[in-house]
């Protein structure tokens, strides 16, 4: 449920589609999908192989432009056609973090690094860069592991370093494609946990992408996405 | 901002340093080649530098006793001396052959001349001079002779008096200087068999062993035992005189060629080498397109290993620039840490060539400049395919 403050949501989409291809062999990945995320809002979004559930996050990514559709991110349309490929490289540097299934981290670049890249990215100086990335590691609980290479972090250190990566440009949304898919049921719904207090921390809209069955009673609001569309099951009492 | 490339190679430094190791080795053949070029030009000047004649004096129409052979009286230089500006005036006989020493055999380019007189070594540094008319030899150092040795050629014995260094001929054998009455001998001597056939071979005939006449037959063998030729006249000349107009002077003759020694060097490298360094020159250009080929296909793997990585970094934001820069680096590194390795290994294992191999340093500069170009040039294929990475392929796989 949106946060008594806002008043407009992070993410808004309407009808939105996107077709691969052309003419006969033309696909729908998505037809029509609906779905609205508040600041601070952890949103599952549910649906088996093929239904769309990947496009959809690459729509909300920016990396790919859907076929028609709004979408709006904290009231800002994009996709409307002044968007330039700078322009949204920026707005994924900014504006939306990402939290893979794998955590995908550089394994060249040690965790306060991997964090720092972002910021850096954005043209914060190194310093206050790597202060940001320890502060974000600090409020993930990994904050020990700083100065660690990538290879030597357990899977649950590198998933949690992967969201403060995600969390360093304190972007208004988070993307999380199966966070929790390697991780066993402890982990998992500590990752969950972490995800729902750096929400209500951060005024972050997350949205999780998942499959795994321990994770999902712990959303307040979840997406079943199936054949390109959504449907969104409210569910009070679903709190942790 | 963080530098990428360097971390990188920081992650992968072993393998990154082997990779460098293995294409510095490449490099070090292809510095070793462009040496070996160089030494063959070196070589073929160096005898002309020591020599320091400033007008060679040939057989008409040859190119001089290094290119053909070239065949001129021996009392030549006597009319020499009286041209005007001409100060010396020195005979030479060169001969490619084997002498052999101490039980072993080896090619070596001897030089008759005489001392005192343009042709001998221009300096030494072990022993003395050759001071007797006979029998002593003065060895570049390069044939392993040291002052004492009695070196075999034909069939006398020498004595080394005395070592130079890097006196060699066109074709990088070291030269063994002896008197020029020795050089002669040893050009036209034969064997005894030879001898007393030819000596027999005259005796029976008519015409030269007359009845009354015994001195015509002593006459015309004396005259095939023993040369009066040699293969060229050095002249020096006064300080000022133009080496040009005295050999255009000598050539008016028509009788033989003369050379300036701008003249010799020419012969001796675009004529005499020119189809080795054309060899060579190819087999350059086919190791540099290797070398760029082995570093074009080391930085694409290197690059296709790291799709995700670039894709992750892609879809956070990281500009196209950065990381091609990133890649670029990387690729710059691998040729400094080539090149290095290849200079080092270059002048490593130079002087166990047989032949004389001459490291350049502008040659070095201008190899370090080309690897840096060609690691530039061969990173473009992967970067190429780093910026088609789509960063959608960090998401859902």
């Amino acid at each position: 449920m949106a946060d008594v403050a806002s008043t407009r949501p992070a993410i808004l989409i309407e009808g939105l589609t996107k077709r691969y291809g052309s003419g006969g062999a033309a696909v729908d990945a998505l037809k029509g999908v609906d779905m609205t995320v508040w600041p601070g809002e952890v949103v599952g979004l549910i649906g088996p192989s093929g239904s769309g559930k990947t496009t959809l996050l690459k729509c909300l990514g920016a990396v790919i432009e859907p076929t028609a559709g709004r979408f709006t991110l904290g009231g800002e349309m994009i996709f409307d056609g002044g968007w330039k490929t700078g322009d949204l490289r920026a707005l994924r540097r900014d504006r939306i973090g990402f939290v893979f299934q794998a955590p995908y981290l550089i394994p060249f670049l040690d965790a306060t690094d991997n964090v720092a890249l972002l910021p850096m990215l954005a043209g914060v100086p190194n310093p206050q860069a790597r202060a940001t990335a320890l502060e974000m590691l600090t409020a993930l609980d990994v904050q020990h592991r700083a100065q660690a290479r990538i290879a030597e972090l357990s899977g649950g250190e590198q998933q949690r370093v992967a969201i403060a990566r995600a969390l360093a440009n304190k972007p208004p949304i988070i993307l999380a494609d199966e966070p929790t898919a390697p991780l066993d049921s402890e982990r998992a719904l500590t990752v969950v946990k972490i995800l729902n207090r750096l929400a209500q921390e951060f005024q972050t809209a997350i949205i999780v992408v998942t499959h795994d069955e321990k994770i999902i009673p712990t959303f307040k609001r979840i997406y079943h996405i199936r054949d390109g569309k959504t449907y969104e099951e409210a569910g009070e009492g679903r709190a942790i | 901002m963080i530098n990428l490339a360097r971390r990188d190679i920081a992650h992968h430094l072993k393998s990154y340093l082997l990779t460098g190791l293995g294409l510095g080795l490449l490099i070090g053949v292809t510095l070793t080649m462009a040496g070996v070029y160089r030494g063959m030009v070196d070589d073929a000047k160096v005898l002309l530098r020591a020599v320091d004649a400033d007008v060679w004096v040939v057989q008409q129409d040859t190119l001089g006793p290094f290119a053909e052979p070239s065949s001129v009286p021996d009392d030549l230089y006597r009319a020499l001396l009286g041209l005007p500006g001409v100060t010396q005036a020195g005979n030479v006989a060169y001969l490619t052959m084997q002498v052999s020493h101490a039980g072993k055999s080896q090619r070596v380019m001897v030089a008759g001349f005489e001392p005192g007189k343009p042709g001998g070594p221009a300096f030494l540094v072990a022993g003395r001079p050759i001071a007797r008319a006979h029998y002593e030899a003065v060895a570049d150092a390069k044939t392993g002779l040291r002052v004492g040795d009695v070196v075999r050629i034909r069939r006398n014995d020498y004595t080394v008096v005395g070592l130079t260094r890097r006196m060699v001929s066109s074709n990088g054998d070291p030269m063994l200087f002896i008197p020029l009455k020795d050089a002669q001998e040893a050009q036209f001597l034969k064997d005894n068999d030879a001898i007393v056939e030819d000596r027999q071979r005259l005796a029976a005939n008519p015409a030269i062993n007359r009845p009354g006449q015994p001195g015509v037959l002593d006459a015309v063998q004396a005259i095939q035992t023993s040369s009066h030729k040699v293969n060229a006249v050095l002249l020096r000349l006064q300080p000022g005189v133009d080496a040009r107009a005295v050999a255009g002077t000598i050539a008016r003759w028509q009788r033989f060629t003369a050379y300036t020694r701008d003249d010799m060097e020419e012969i001796l490298v675009a004529k005499l080498i020119a189809t080795a360094a054309k060899q060579i020159g190819l087999f350059l250009l086919i190791l540099a397109v290797v070398s760029a080929a082995i570093v074009a296909f080391i930085i694409y793997t290197m690059t296709l290993g790291k799709i995700k990585e670039i894709a992750v970094l892609k879809l956070i934001g990281t500009r196209n620039r950065t990381i091609a820069a990133m890649i670029m680096q990387e690729a710059l590194g691998l040729g400094v840490i080539g090149f290095f390795v290849g200079k080092f290994a270059a002048t490593l294992w130079a002087p166990a060539f047989p032949k004389y191999v001459l490291l350049e340093t502008g040659d070095a500069a201008r190899a370090f400049v080309l690897t840096l170009v060609v690691c530039a040039l061969a990173s473009v294929l992967a970067i190429r395919a780093a910026l088609k990475i789509d960063p959608a392929e960090a998401i859902g796989g």
